[in-house]
C-alpha cells in the first residue's frame, strides 16, 4: 500500500519536499539547541515551561480527530463517516507523533529519554502519559492501516481489530484526561489547580481536533478530488459545535470562581491575562484575539443557516482553530507560571529557535499526515470509493 | 492534610534547619559557602537570576510602608526537604525521592532526563536547571569539592543539606562505634550553617529533643514558607516581626507583595 505514497502529481512532490525542507532548516537549530542547551529558549527559572510544552498539550487535543468519527461509526453506526474515519486515525497519528517530538526538544537530556521505560514511575503522571500516547499512536495505526489494507484487497474489515476499535475510543478519553492530570495536580500553580482541568481538555480536543480534520479533509478533497462525504462533515461540523460550546462553558465557569470568590491566586493570572497585572502585559493581545474568536466562531457556528454553508464554516472552523489554540497553545502552560508561587511575574516570549525548533516538529507531523492519507486517498479511491 | 495522611513521616530522624530572619544580615556567606561547598560552577550570567544555579537563595523581604516605619528583612531559602514533596511524586525517572533515613530529598543528576516536571511541581523554585555547561576558569577546578558530583547542562539539581557531610558524619560515628543514626548535635551540618556568622542558621535533627531545631522550630515566632499548601516543610524560620512571618505565607494574603 505504502507505494502510493511513491507516485504523485508535481503538486505533491513539491509539498513533501517544502515540508522535508522545514524540517531540515528547523533541525539546524535543534542541533545548536543540542549544543549549547535549552538557554537558546525563552525558558528560566520561573516560567520553565514554555512554547514546546504548550504546542504539546494542543497537540494532544488534536488527535481527538479520530475517536470524534470512530464513536459515532462504531458504537452507533453511523455509516456516513465511513470514508472519513481512516483520515482521521492517520490525523491522530500525526498528532501524536508531534506531541512526542515536542515532549522530546523540551528535554535537558534527551539522549536520556529511555529512562522513562528503564526506570517506570507509577506516580508521575508524565509516566502515564507516555504509556497513553505511545498506546493510542499504535492503537490508530494497528486499527486504520489494518482496516486500509482489508479495503485494500476487498475483503471486509477484520473481526480482530473490532476490541482494539472499542478499546480506542476508552483509551482517547485517556490522553487528554492524563495531560491535563500532568498539570492540574500540582500546589501553586493555579491556574492548573482546578478540577475541571480534564473536562476542558476533552471539550476543547472534541472541537479542535475535528476541527483541524474538517479543514484538512476539504484540503485534500481540493486536490485529490476525493470527497469524505458532505453528510460526514456536516454531522461533524455539529460535533465540533456542542464542542465548542461546552468548552467555552467550562473557561467561563473558571472566570465566574476566579472572580466571584475574589481569591487572589485564581483571579490574578486571569487579570493578567486580559489586562495584565502591575505593568505585565504580554498576554492581553492574544488573551483578547481568543475571546474575539471563540465568540465570533460560536456565532457562525450555532446557527445552522451558516454552520451548514460551506464558506461560512470554514471561517468559523478557522476562528475556533484560532480560538482554542491561543487557549491552550499559549496562554495555559505559560500561564500555571505567572505570577510565580512568590508573587512575582516573569513574563515570557518564545525565542526565534523555540519557533523554528517547533516548525520542524509541526513539519514532521504534515510529513507523516501527508504520507499516511496520501497512501488511504490512493487506496479509497483505487477501490472506487471517491 | 491530616497528619494520618503524611508519608514520609515514618523517619526517625528528620533533618531540619531553623533560620532566624531577625539575626540574618543578608551579608551572602552562606550562599556563597554554598556555591563553594556543592560545586556549582561561576555563573555565566551572573545578573541573570532566571538563569544561574543557586541552591540557596537570599532573598530581600520588605514590608512595602513608608519612612520611618519601613523595614526589610533577609530570608535564606536553601530546598525546603518538604515532608510532602511535590517534586518527588511527578519525577518520571526515579531521579527524585524522599526515601532515606533523615528525610532529605534526593536528586540523582545522572539519571535526570532534564524536563523540568519538579520545577514546575515545586513552589519554592528551590529546584534550578543547568542552562548552561558548568565551566570553573582555569585553576578553579582545583577548589572542588571531591565528595560531591558536579552536573552537566540539561538537568536540575538542588540543595541536598550537604549530604556528603551526612554520609561522612556516620562514616566517623561508625568508625568511633557509635550508632550513625544518633548523631550529636552540629555532628553533620551543612555548609551555609556553618559558614554564618551571625548564627542564623541552625541545623539538626527536629525529631531529637537533645537538638536545639527541636526546640527552635516549636518556638512561637517560628513559620514556614508556604504552609497552607501542606507541603510540610523541613525549613522553619524565625522573626520576632509579625509582617514577616505574614510574607511567609502570601498564599492566602492579597498576593500584593513581591517575594523577591
Amino acid at each position: 500500500m505504502l507505494e502510493k505514497a511513491l507516485k504523485g502529481s508535481k503538486t505533491y512532490w513539491v509539498w513533501i519536499i517544502f515540508l522535508l525542507a522545514v524540517m531540515g532548516a528547523g533541525s539546524i537549530f535543534y542541533i545548536i539547541q543540542l549544543q549549547k542547551g535549552l538557554t537558546v529558549t525563552g525558558m528560566g527559572r520561573d516560567v520553565s515551561w514554555g512554547f514546546y510544552i504548550a504546542q504539546f498539550t494542543y497537540f494532544v487535543g488534536v488527535a481527538a480527530s479520530a475517536v470524534m468519527l470512530v464513536l459515532p461509526l462504531y458504537l452507533h453506526n453511523q455509516k456516513k463517516f465511513e470514508k472519513m474515519v481512516t483520515l482521521g486515525e492517520f490525523m491522530a497519528v500525526a498528532a501524536v507523533v508531534i506531541c512526542m517530538g515536542f515532549v522530546v526538544v523540551d528535554l535537558g537530556q534527551p539522549q536520556r529519554m529511555l529512562n522513562m521505560i528503564f526506570h517506570p514511575t507509577l506516580n508521575s503522571m508524565l509516566f502515564y502519559d507516555m504509556i497513553v500516547l505511545s498506546g493510542y499512536l499504535l492503537l490508530n495505526i494497528i486499527i486504520a492501516w489494518n482496516n486500509l489494507h482489508a479495503e485494500y484487497q476487498r475483503r471486509p474489515h477484520p473481526h480482530w481489530l473490532k476490541p482494539l476499535i472499542y478499546l480506542s475510543i476508552v483509551w482517547a478519553v485517556s490522553i487528554h484526561t492524563v495531560t491535563a492530570y500532568l498539570i492540574q495536580g500540582l500546589p501553586a500553580r493555579h491556574l492548573w489547580l482546578t478540577a475541571i482541568m480534564a473536562p476542558r481538555f476533552l471539550a476543547s480536543a472534541f472541537c479542535s481536533g475535528p476541527a483541524i480534520l474538517i479543514i484538512l479533509a476539504l484540503i485534500a478533497k481540493k486536490f485529490t478530488r476525493y470527497d469524505p462525504g458532505k453528510e460526514a462533515i456536516r454531522i461533524l461540523a455539529q460535533i465540533v459545535t456542542y464542542a465548542m460550546v461546552t468548552n467555552v462553558f467550562l473557561f467561563l465557569c473558571e472566570l465566574f470562581t476566579a472572580y466571584y470568590s475574589n481569591i487572589p491566586g485564581h483571579e490574578h493570572i486571569l487579570t493578567y491575562f486580559f489586562t495584565g497585572l502591575h505593568g505585565a502585559n504580554a498576554l492581553v493581545g492574544w488573551a483578547w484575539v481568543m475571546a474575539a474568536a471563540a465568540i465570533l466562531s460560536l456565532v457562525i457556528l450555532v446557527p445552522s443557516r451558516f454552520r451548514n454553508h460551506p464558506d461560512m464554516l470554514l471561517v468559523g472552523l478557522v476562528l475556533l482553530i484560532l480560538a482554542t489554540w491561543i487557549d491552550k497553545g499559549l496562554l495555559l502552560i505559560v500561564g500555571g507560571f505567572i505570577p510565580n508561587p512568590m508573587g512575582t511575574i516573569t513574563e515570557y516570549a518564545p525565542t526565534g529557535y523555540e519557533l523554528m525548533i517547533s516548525a520542524m516538529v509541526y513539519a514532521t507531523g504534515l510529513l507523516i499526515l501527508t504520507i499516511l492519507w496520501k497512501v488511504a486517498i490512493g487506496v479509497k479511491k483505487e477501490i472506487g470509493e471517491a | 492534610m491530616s497528619e494520618s495522611m503524611q508519608i514520609h513521616e515514618h523517619f526517625q530522624i528528620k533533618w531540619g534547619m531553623v533560620i532566624d530572619v531577625d539575626k540574618c544580615t543578608g551579608c551572602g556567606a552562606c550562599q556563597v559557602a554554598c556555591q563553594a561547598e556543592n560545586n556549582i560552577p561561576p555563573s555565566q550570567q551572573s545578573f541573570d537570576r532566571l538563569r544561574s544555579v543557586h541552591w540557596l537563595y537570599v532573598y530581600k523581604l520588605e514590608n512595602g510602608r513608608p519612612y520611618p516605619e519601613s523595614d526589610i528583612a533577609y530570608l535564606p531559602r536553601p530546598c525546603m526537604q518538604c515532608g510532602n514533596p511535590s517534586c518527588a511524586s511527578v519525577c518520571p525517572v526515579i531521579a527524585t525521592t524522599k526515601d532515606e533515613e533523615g528525610g532529605i530529598v534526593s536528586q540523582i543528576y545522572p539519571r535526570c532526563i532534564g524536563c523540568r516536571y519538579c520545577m514546575a511541581a515545586c513552589p519554592y523554585h528551590s529546584r534550578v536547571f543547568n542552562w548552561f555547561d558548568p565551566v570553573w576558569p582555569k585553576g578553579m577546578e582545583k577548589t572542588l569539592t571531591p565528595y560531591v558530583s558536579v552536573r552537566p547542562r540539561g538537568v536540575v539539581e538542588k540543595c541536598t543539606f550537604c549530604h556528603h557531610r551526612f554520609q561522612l558524619a556516620k562514616r566517623r560515628a561508625r568508625a568511633e562505634g557509635r550508632d550513625p543514626h544518633h548523631l550529636k548535635e552540629d555532628e553533620y551540618i551543612p555548609a551555609c550553617a556553618e559558614a554564618c556568622p551571625t548564627g542564623a542558621i541552625a541545623f539538626g535533627d527536629l525529631h531529637n529533643p537533645e537538638h536545639k531545631v527541636h526546640q527552635l522550630s516549636r518556638s512561637e515566632h517560628a513559620f514556614r514558607i508556604l504552609e497552607r499548601l501542606g507541603t510540610e516543610p523541613q525549613v522553619y524560620y524565625l522573626s520576632r516581626r509579625p509582617w514577616v512571618r505574614r510574607q511567609g505565607d502570601n498564599y492566602v494574603q492579597k498576593d500584593q507583595q513581591r517575594g523577591e
